[in-house]
């Protein structure tokens, strides 16, 4: 008995120590918040969470959510799929200028792509003054399409980066074994390409599906415009305006976390059965399809297309905005300036916020690399229910609002702050920002370590390889791409995040989405959209240089 | 094994020891939560370390962001002013016996009225709300509260978030209580085609960017530096008046820093600090400190202001507003 504890002891501690970690960085923080949803004053109400939540308003709002959420996942599909297969199946894909294209509307903060769609499209606005002929036409794009459209255009990068990395590990001799029993492309894509994607798919419109419930700055800058209220938008209002109720927002949220709980348990039904090990020790390369004429012509049509909605509309808005110099006269000659940015440029607050924001960047996605990587491998190896549970805490948070999880820390951190005095200072934001974002190191590595087969980290055993060397000369090799992948996603998302840095920011410390935030509301949009232009191209240099880097590890 | 415990417990004793060095030097600083114009509140915090050598922590954010901070941080308090931008606002703080008494230097100087009567809440600026219109749109504007409902003026009125402007919601409450007509005359906006386009900011630039061509309850001091600034703007009082909202700054009871927190409101009503309210064209809460630039505090007509009463409705009516606008 004895011996069999102490095996289960070594075999486990691994995941109990992360167990522990995790349930202090997001458990406690949660309870937190249910506590506050059904406690008042020390005594229990159950009675007035299932109040807030049975509201016929409340209920339109959910319903309004899930709708969203699912016309954004099919958006997003529609504009991501092609694009991710002329990108990584096609001669298109020896451009790899255009992944780092792509990923732009992705790094453009959420509430910034949507005021440049809103200053664009409005009575008024870019569009008419560019065409003043169209009338009122633009108007229309006010609608809930507007909405859902607005949304994809930026979580789509999302979801292409994944599919494309799914796709180019598909070898080309299954593409070519179908096509030498004389199954045409159609079949093929149906029979062969499409089930070797499914569960890479699920995972990714999980995400996106997520991701649009929680996202609060696009419904709430053209959402609310449009009369379409969301999850998020009354949550965020019932936590941050007077008076504060922390019990509805908190009621809400335990929705919100059922809902997104059973859609995580079908997404890992699917992809458990639809996992297929395609990356092996045998050499395998990628197919590519050669498209000719009119097709190679349509590709490219289509990918500027895209292009130029994704980036060059809210991207014309927000540098157009950053370059007038009065408001009221809009584009016309003579009204230019570049004040803005030599403002910028010159006060001391707007450098220290890019520094401040860039620390919180860096600090973060190592932290996440760091411990996301270990539940991930912990996961792999353990077994038992408690690797279940260790998944599915990491995964929390993506689950969730963020501002639900920020309260919670506030809550949380404050309580504990005799023992431990984190809160108001630099580190609680970090921790913050760890604790939001550690799903994406747990997706990105899940993801790439689904594709690799085990009998590639067996040979290595079998030759005598301690489990460092294993893991230093097989896995790691092998799940880099997707550490590196998942670093540089958190590292962009971090660096422009709004609602957490709003609320838990230290007194005196700006970041670079506060100060946009703070000229929008009290300064000049002008200034607003300069930061983000500048933000935006740090971001991108990153990126450039991340990626010049480990597409160098690739050759040697 | 236990190797890897004794790590762990060594890890946390280290975090501790560095998070009680971050907390050892908090002698000589004072944290001020407000809602002001950026500016402002930056000159401020500047001019007063360099008047007596105390730091400031400020924190700054729209009066909601500011309470759901202050109920966070109830177990751990670190604010020592809040500054809000709503006076119905600081009344209710005091109600809930969350701030103390003081009496500032300067007090007689202070506008009648813009000190509570248990001198708690000490008005140190004040701003006015008023219709704020497109230029290039509109020549010439001065219609009334209840003749912003006429046809001329169809879906082109706009007016702030009552749930995150201090001031709009004031107003809207002053005039639901202070006018017989009030409640209607917010319906029939309403039935004009009102819309909300977000908290002050927000609100101006639908109008300034002419998507809009009238703002209903805009504050003054926003429309007054953009017009400085040669935006095709104007502003106006209707003459049936409007709520001059004292900004109230307070010290909290659970103030770390007490002593520098009076030292604050202090600075707040000295000559220095109340120039620097002026050049941000809001109204000086001295009242012996002149208006730059904008219209002064007798010229703007006024509704009888009862704050009590207005107290009663002003959540509630700003929450309406913002239903029957959806």
């Amino acid at each position: 008995m004895a011996v069999k504890i102490r095996t289960w002891i070594k075999e486990n501690i691994g995941l109990a120590i992360l167990l522990i970690l995790l349930t202090v960085l997001i458990v406690c923080p949660l309870v937190m918040i249910f506590a506050r949803a059904v406690f008042e004053d020390g005594t229990f109400h159950p009675g007035q969470a299932w109040a807030v939540i049975a509201d016929a308003d409340n209920v339109e709002t959910i319903l309004n959510s899930l709708l969203l959420g699912v016309c954004v996942v099919l958006c997003s599909t529609v504009i991501a799929a092609p694009t991710a297969w002329l990108l990584s199946r096609t001669q298109l894909a020896s451009h790899g200028w255009l992944d780092i294209v792509f990923m732009i509307p992705f790094m453009t903060p959420p509430y910034i792509a949507s005021m440049g769609w809103i200053l664009f499209m409005q009575k008024r606005g870019l569009f008419q003054q560019l065409f003043p002929f169209t009338g009122s036409l633009s108007e229309n794009f006010f609608c809930f399409g507007g909405l859902v459209l607005v949304m994809s255009l930026h979580v789509f990068p999302f979801m292409m980066t994944m599919l494309k990395n799914a796709m180019t590990n598909i070898p080309a001799s299954l593409e070519e074994s179908g096509a030498v029993f004389g199954a045409g492309f159609g079949l093929r894509m149906r029979k062969i390409f499409a089930p070797l994607l499914t569960g890479n798919y699920a995972i990714a419109a999980l995400l996106v599906f997520v991701k649009t419930l929680a996202e609060y700055g696009t419904p709430y800058t053209f959402g609310r415009r449009i009369g379409f209220y969301v999850f998020t938008t009354d949550i965020h209002r019932y936590a941050t305006t007077a008076p504060v109720d922390f019990g509805s927002a908190a009621s809400l949220s335990s929705i919100l976390v059922c809902v997104c709980m059973l859609l995580w348990m079908l997404q890992n039904h699917i992809t458990e059965r639809t996992s297929y090990q395609l990356v092996s020790g045998k050499g395998s390369r990628p197919y590519r399809t050669e498209l000719k004429g009119i097709r190679h012509f349509a590709a490219w049509l289509w990918i500027v297309l895209v292009l130029l909605i994704a980036v060059g509309v809210p991207y014309f808005s927000v540098i157009a905005t950053s370059l007038i110099k009065l408001r009221g006269y809009g584009l016309a000659a003579g009204n230019f300036t570049l004040e803005h940015y030599k403002e910028l440029f010159t006060t001391k607050k707007s450098m220290a916020a890019i520094r401040t924001s860039l620390f919180l960047a860096v600090s973060s996605a190592t932290i996440c690399s760091v411990i996301g990587t270990a539940v991930v491998m912990a996961v792999k190896r353990g077994k038992g229910k408690l690797k279940k549970i260790v998944e599915a805490v990491s995964l929390l948070p993506e689950m969730l609002p963020g501002i639900v999880l920020v309260i919670g820390l506030m809550l949380f951190w404050n309580a504990i702050y005799k023992i431990i005095p984190l809160y108001n200072t630099l580190g609680i934001m970090v921790l913050a920002y760890v604790v939001l974002y550690l799903p994406y190191t747990v997706q990105y590595v899940t993801s790439s370590f689904t594709q690799i087969n085990d009998s590639l980290i067996q040979a290595g055993r079998t030759f005598g390889g301690s489990p460092a060397y294993v893991f230093g000369r097989i896995t790691f090799p092998m799940i880099s791409k997707g550490i590196a992948t998942g670093w540089m996603m958190i590292f962009i998302i971090s660096f422009r995040e709004l609602v957490t840095a709003s609320l838990i920011a230290p007194p005196n410390v700006l970041v670079v989405s506060t100060y946009i935030n703070r000229e929008f509301e009290q300064g000049s949009v002008s200034l607003g959209m300069a930061m983000a232009v500048l933000c935006v191209l740090i971001t991108t240099t990153t990126l450039l240089i991340m990626n010049a880097l480990t597409g160098r590890k690739k050759h040697k | 094994m236990k190797k890897r415990l004794v790590t762990v417990v060594l890890a946390g004793a280290m975090c501790m020891t560095m998070g009680l060095c971050a907390q050892a030097e908090e002698s000589n600083k004072v944290t001020v939560y407000m809602p002001s114009p950026s500016g402002l509140a930056d000159k401020l915090a500047e001019a007063f370390t360099e008047a007596t050598g105390i730091e400031v922590e400020q924190f700054q954010g729209t009066t909601g962001e500011i309470l759901a901070r202050l109920e966070a941080e109830e177990a751990n308090p670190v604010a020592d002013v809040v500054i809000l931008a709503s006076w119905s606002d600081g009344l209710s703080m005091k109600e809930e016996g969350k701030i103390m008494s003081y009496t500032p230097e300067n007090a007689d100087l202070i506008v009648d009225g813009w000190i509570d009567e248990d001198s708690m809440l000490f008005g140190y600026s004040a701003s006015a709300v008023g219709v704020i219109y497109n230029t290039t749109i509109y020549s010439e504007l001065s219609a009334d509260w209840a003749e912003l409902a006429g046809e001329e003026y169809t879906d082109d009125i706009a007016i702030p978030d009552p749930e995150k402007s201090g001031a709009c919601k004031d107003f809207l409450a002053g005039l639901v209580t202070g006018l017989e007509d009030g409640e209607d005359i917010i319906q029939s906006w309403a039935d004009n085609g009102l819309t909300v386009p977000g908290a002050n900011k927000a609100a101006l630039e639908a109008v300034t960017t002419g998507e809009k061509g009238i703002l209903i309850a805009g504050v003054d001091y926003n429309a007054y530096s953009s017009i400085d600034d040669g935006e095709p703007l104007a502003i106006y009082y209707p003459e049936s008046g409007t709520v001059a909202n004292p900004r109230p700054a307070m010290i909290m009871n659970t103030a770390p820093n007490v002593e520098n927190a009076q030292a604050f409101i202090d600075f707040l009503f000295s000559d220095e600090a109340q120039q620097l309210v002026a050049e941000a064209y809001l109204i000086p809460g001295r009242s012996d400190v002149e208006c730059v630039g904008r219209t002064t505090l007798d010229e703007i007509p006024q509704l009888p202001t009862d704050w009590d009463a207005m107290i009663e409705v002003a959540d509630e009516t700003a929450a309406n507003l913002n239903e029957i606008c959806q």
